[in-house]
């Protein structure tokens, strides 16, 4: 299989540096830039699977770069960021990012979120067994990872659809909180409930045609979500 | 039926005096009578008669000398002349003198009453106009002078000046010799200023007073004017004091621009009796004139240190988010790479290793710099920062810190030029070596890579001036001051630059204070930015 490659763009040209030993000695191709603008270039000249992206940072910063490669591209983003309050965190999922980081971290735990961006974007072998799930006028089709409601087809982030696919493997249940997290994310982001909800905001906001009254996605208050209207 | 209408008879010719007093009493007109001009100007003298009726011949003068006198003292008088001897010339000549109308003996009292009737009319018209005049008069007196402090006391938004400004414009055109205002501060009325009065009244007035007790107080809280008309009479009176300047009566007018009431304008005079409802009139218009100036200075002042209070706060949280942000940086560096060493699954290569090592190093020397940067600001906070002084040459300073600026200028070219004249200086040679490097760190940060950056320094004949001039970005001119308080960022992002703790030029300004010397810009937004601050020689 070939290699992984990874994009890092930060203004410190030692986290760089950091960064590039530790991802190759994993496996990985390891692509750098040290400001926003570059990594957008970068982004377009070469495929990247996935982005390590600094959030202060000259010219374009993190924020806008988030923002602009949403436009155009699926491609996983963890922000690595010395901001560390809530509403950074909140502001970046929303923008599309689907981790979050806090410096000084853990070489392992960057790399465990590293894997976990990864399987989200799709490991033939956690497919499901059946081959589409459909509900009031939306279609799942595991084997294409394709969304459409309406028969019109919607994008979504590998984060996303890992998220959609678990909620509709599961349309039976509800799933609370911790067991979405831990299935869709991992085990060490059982606590990370503002995950959850950014995206099934996002979610929501592509799907649905009310999303503030949702009839897919529905919230079981201080419990979890569950997939409605099976059929 | 007419009492108010008098009519005054002269004639030297009894009976027909009797005669027309008879028919005019009939009518409802009071009547006086007189039967020489010495008589007519004795009654004339100590009141008004609306008519004059009066014959062209008289024992003492002529009719037409006495009309002039009568015209003279009474302007509005309708003056009737009569005679027996008509002529066309005694009648212009009357009609010249101001009569009225000139009729002939014998009377028609028809005639007559007639002739009294349109007479009446156009006195009526005339004083009446004549009132209508005046009370324009006095309104555009009463708008000139309102709009006069009105326009004097919205010259300014600060209290002090307002009041000043009030007591002297109520001097300047109300002619009262002594004003004074209360203002409402901490449920307290408290003097604020005082026009005209005496240096031992000054002794007594008093400085403060309460918001419900006394004569101000009741002006305060009633919010109406209170008027003591002879205070020679009130000496109990919390104003009486007054009196012993030789005031006779006193105003006192609420200063009230909407409901609530904020002060009290005083006005007092050496007349007593002085104020009529006009004047109180005039007094509460220019009363509320004042309150609206101390009112809109009052909200002007809240809403100014709110906004400090609010600027700082965010300044504050700001420097918070921004001082964890640089001490998680260099901290996210040291962590990684020590971390990376100890990951069990990879062995990396000795360069790797002493990469990691040195980014370690280097980084823990930024953390250690950010860490004396906050304890100096401490310091300089609380007043405690320590200098120790002793005599430096300019080369002997740069020469301390020449390696770590040829570091931070590698990229651009670092000019040194110290003038041959320029004498020691007096200095903590390690503070102001923090200094220089801030300095030349900012030019680093905010100028292009191969720009020159200058170091200067020359004598001004009492104090080294040092300057540190970049060819970069500048600064506008709105911030030039604020780039030296302690927190303030300029705009990082707009710039494309790291944000910082904003620290930086705040720990400089103390620095230089500290040596008693001063510190500022020269910039043009740009055009680059020229840094200087004095040194002392001695």
């Amino acid at each position: 299989m070939d290699k992984k490659r990874i994009l890092v763009v930060d203004d410190d040209p030692a986290i760089l540096r950091l960064l590039s030993a530790n991802l190759k000695a994993r496996g990985y191709e390891v692509v750098t830039s040290t400001n926003g603008e570059e990594c957008l270039e970068a982004v377009q000249a070469n495929f990247v699977d996935l982005i390590i992206l600094d959030l202060m940072m000259p010219k374009v910063d993190g924020l806008e770069v988030c923002h602009r490669v949403r436009e155009w591209s699926d491609v996983p983003i963890i922000i690595l960021s010395a901001r560390g309050d809530e509403h950074d965190k909140v502001k970046c999922l929303e923008l599309g990012a689907d981790d979050y980081l806090t410096k000084p971290f853990g070489i392992a735990e960057l790399l465990a979120r590293i894997k976990t961006a990864f399987r989200h974007r799709g490991d033939p072998t956690v497919a499901p067994a059946r081959s589409s799930f459909l509900c009031d006028g939306m279609e799942i089709n595991f084997a294409k990872r394709r969304v459409t409601v309406n028969g019109k087809e919607i994008t979504l982030t590998p984060t996303e659809y890992s998220l959609l696919q678990h909620l509709a493997v599961n349309s039976d249940k509800v799933l609370t909180h911790a067991m979405l997290l831990q299935s869709v994310w991992g085990n060490e982001y059982s606590s990370e409930k503002e995950y959850l909800r950014v995206f099934v905001g996002r979610l929501r906001r592509k799907l649905e045609p009310d999303p503030k009254n949702p009839r897919y996605i529905q919230t079981i208050p201080g419990v979890g979500y569950h997939l409605a209207g099976v059929k | 039926m007419k009492p108010e209408i008098s009519i005054l008879v002269v004639d030297d010719d009894e009976d027909f005096l009797n005669i027309l007093r008879q028919i005019l009493e009939k009518k409802g007109y009071e009547v006086g009578t007189a039967p020489s001009a010495a008589g007519a100007l004795g009654r004339l003298n100590g009141r008004f008669y609306n008519v004059a009726i009066l014959d062209i011949s008289l024992p003492d003068a002529d009719g037409t000398e006495l009309l002039s006198k009568i015209v003279r003292l009474h302007p509005d008088i309708i003056a009737i002349i009569l005679t027996g001897h008509s002529s066309v010339q005694n009648a212009v000549k009357s009609l010249n003198c101001g009569a009225f109308a000139y009729l002939e003996k014998p009377l028609d009292p028809e005639n007559l009453l007639s002739v009294i009737n349109r007479g009446l009319e156009r006195q009526r018209l005339v004083l009446e106009n004549r009132k209508l005049v005046e009370e324009l008069e006095r309104h555009n007196r009463v708008a000139d002078i309102l709009l006069g402090v009105s326009q004097a006391v919205s010259q300014s938004l600060d209290l002090q000046q307002i009041v000043d400004s009030a007591l002297d414009k109520v001097a300047q055109s109300t002619g009262l010799e002594v004003s004074f205002i209360y203002l409402n501060e901490n449920d307290r009325l408290v003097l604020k200023g005082y026009h005209g009065l005496t240096k031992r009244i000054i002794t007594v007035i008093p400085k403060e007073t309460g918001k419900e007790s006394g004569t101000i107080g009741r002006v305060f809280s009633q919010a109406e004017p209170v008027i003591i008309a002879d205070l020679s009479m009130n000496r109990v009176s919390d104003v009486g004091f007054l009196n012993s300047g030789g005031y006779r009566s006193f105003a006192g007018i609420p200063l009230t621009p909407l409901v609530q009431g904020i002060g009290v304008l005083g006005v007092a005079t050496s007349f007593a009796h002085y104020f009529s409802p006009n004047n109180i009139e005039l007094l509460c218009g220019i009363g509320r004139e004042i309150a609206i100036a101390v009112r809109n200075a009052q909200l002007y002042d809240a809403a100014s240190s709110a906004r400090a209070l609010r600027e700082l706060d965010t300044m504050r949280t700001e420097f918070l988010a921004n001082v964890s942000h640089e001490l998680r940086t260099p901290l996210a560096v040291i962590k990684g790479s020590a971390n990376s060493l100890l990951q069990p699954d990879v062995i990396f290569d000795e360069l790797t290793r002493r990469e990691f090592l040195i980014s370690i190093d280097r980084d823990a020397d930024t953390l250690t710099r950010l860490v004396d940067d906050l304890l100096i600001m401490s310091r300089l906070e609380a007043d405690a920062l320590e200098v120790k002084r002793q005599p430096h040459r300019v080369s002997e300073l740069i020469d301390s810190i020449k390696d770590r600026l040829d570091n931070l200028t590698a990229k651009h070219h670092l000019r040194i030029v110290i003038a041959d004249d320029v004498p020691q200086v007096t200095i903590d040679e390690d503070r102001i070596g923090e200094v220089l490097t801030n300095l030349v760190e900012n030019a680093v940060k905010f100028s292009e890579d191969n720009t020159p950056i200058t170091i200067e320094a020359h004598y001004n004949g009492q104090a080294v001036v040092m300057s540190v001039a970049d060819e970069g970005i500048g600064i506008t001119p709105d911030i030039q001051e604020k780039i030296f308080e302690r927190f303030f960022q300029g705009d990082a992002r707009k710039n494309g630059r790291r944000k910082g703790t904003g620290l930086g030029l705040a720990i400089c300004r103390g620095i230089i204070e500290a040596h008693n010397g001063k510190i500022w810009v020269e910039s043009e937004p740009s055009r680059g930015a020229k840094f200087s601050f004095t040194l002392p020689v001695k």
